[in-house]
């Protein structure tokens, strides 16, 4: 990573800023662009925070639940495979709850306002 | 994305072929005016016009379809026509059905209907004062739509037996998952859940496939028409039940089930004293459960369609992202927390 500045936060913001600025400017389908796009920088600026942890956590928790290593995508090939098979039937809860867990994290990476209060961080 | 000189270029094609494909059904003082392209939707381009005549003028809608895609969803714009002809037949609100078009037009595929005035746009549905009394009416609306459609003898679109989604729903829309090589930990649990608490075998009838706020078009009396019958098919008249319930198609009116518009039991009622089948509250639970398996498949085939550069777009990229919203919503049903 660079140490110079800005930094890729500062980037973000300043990309994020000028998208929301286009945005309140025009109309149809140019405005309808630029929020996405201002969304889309707003998911990236989410997991370049939020990223690496979750990686870590689920690949963690994955490892215990089948019982090998891999890398994360292996392991998500993996996990998905077993469910659909049925060989996860017997430890349903467990997988249930990792399969939740995990898409809470990817919520609170693609928009975190859409989480229930039961979900929300703090 | 077309920039704007190409779309004008696309346009005036269009409609130099469409004035000639008039000319030739309607003889030769025939004219096109007032063209406008109304969307660019996942699957269709959709183009309105006035088919002018020395006897009058006509408001009319050309649609022709986009996407070609080995895992398409949608049955063919043929066999949408012939829907159309059929439930028209019937009584059902839709726009009636004008010509199909042929190869010698030269506009891909497609047909021609009827223009019906109204509004589509979910949120001002939901929020325009002028649509309060639509808004009150269409639950209720709704189940008399749904009764008389699921009335229809399924030998009368006996083609649609053929349909992937006719022969197994779920199956159908497992393939077309693993069709974009993702793995999604939250939809295969969803799946899961879904093989082990398949509904009994219900009475197979003709239903729409894909009637949600969005798809109907609203005066402010209420219900004019009913769109896209591009995923109608054979199957459970649950199903219908669970797709306008989706959270998705709330807009937000979470407390509104019926596609944010008003409660079950009005639509239930509706239904039933109109002559439709008892309502099982279970199946449509998991039609809806069904519903976001479906919603989250759909949106990846935008996604798709962006990152292959089928078809660019940055909504489409988003679509690839809202999947964790749809996984999220589908295990909070199952959980118990949604309805």
């Amino acid at each position: 990573m660079s140490q110079d500045k800005p930094d890729i936060k500062e980037i973000l913001v300043t990309v994020k800023q000028l998208l929301e600025s286009i945005a309140s400017n025009s109309k149809g389908s140019e405005r309808y662009d630029a929020l996405c796009g201002a969304f889309l920088l707003s998911v990236v600026d989410r997991e370049l925070e939020l990223g690496e942890r979750q990686d870590e956590s689920q690949s963690g928790e994955l490892q215990h639940l089948l019982g090998r290593e891999g890398t994360l995508a292996d392991l998500y090939q993996q996990f998905c495979q077993q469910v659909r098979r049925g060989e996860m039937d017997e430890e349903w809860p467990a997988a249930f709850d990792f399969a939740f867990k995990q898409v809470i994290d990817k919520v609170s990476v693609t928009n975190p306002n859409y989480l229930a209060d039961m979900h929300r961080p703090g | 994305m077309a920039g704007d000189s190409g779309q004008q270029a696309l346009l005036d094609d269009i409609v130099a072929k469409l004035e000639l494909a008039l000319k030739r059904r309607y003889g030769e003082a025939s004219r096109v005016e007032n063209t406008s392209i109304a969307t660019l939707g996942a699957s269709n381009r959709t183009l309105l016009f006035d088919l002018v005549e020395p006897s009058g003028r006509r408001r009319l809608v050309l649609r022709q379809e986009t996407l070609k895609s080995e895992v398409s969803p949608f049955i063919s714009p043929h066999d949408q026509f012939e829907i159309l002809k059929v439930v028209y037949r019937h009584g059902v609100l839709v726009p009636e059905p004008i010509f199909e078009l042929e190869p010698q037009d030269d506009l891909d595929v497609g047909y021609v209907m009827a223009c019906v005035e109204g509004e589509t746009l979910p949120k001002t549905l939901l929020n325009a004062p002028e649509f309060e009394v639509a808004r009150k009416n269409f639950a209720a609306q709704t189940g008399e739509i749904f009764a008389k459609l699921h009335a229809i003898d399924p030998a009368e679109v006996g083609f649609l037996e053929k349909v992937v989604d006719s022969v197994d729903p779920l199956a159908a829309q497992i393939s077309r998952y693993d069709a974009y090589c993702e793995y999604h930990p939250g939809l295969d649990v969803g799946i899961r859940w879904l093989e082990n608490n398949r509904p009994k075998d219900k009475p197979r009838v003709f239903v729409h496939g894909d009637y949600r706020n969005g798809n109907v078009i609203l005066s402010p009396d209420g219900i004019e028409a009913v769109l896209d019958w591009e995923c109608a098919h054979i199957g459970s008249a649950m199903e219908d039940f669970g797709w306008v319930c989706l959270r998705a198609w709330r807009f937000g009116n979470i407390d509104q089930p019926v596609g944010g518009f008003g409660p079950r039991d009005e639509f239930y009622r509706a239904y039933t004293s109109n002559g439709g089948q008892v309502i099982d509250e279970e199946d449509i639970r998991w039609w809806e459960i069904f519903g976001s398996l479906r919603w989250a498949v759909l949106n990846m085939m935008q996604a798709d369609g962006h990152l292959t550069g089928v078809r660019r777009s940055l909504p489409f990229a988003c679509c690839g992202r809202n999947t964790s919203m749809i996984e999220y919503d589908m295990l909070m049903t199952i959980k118990g927390h949604f309805s």
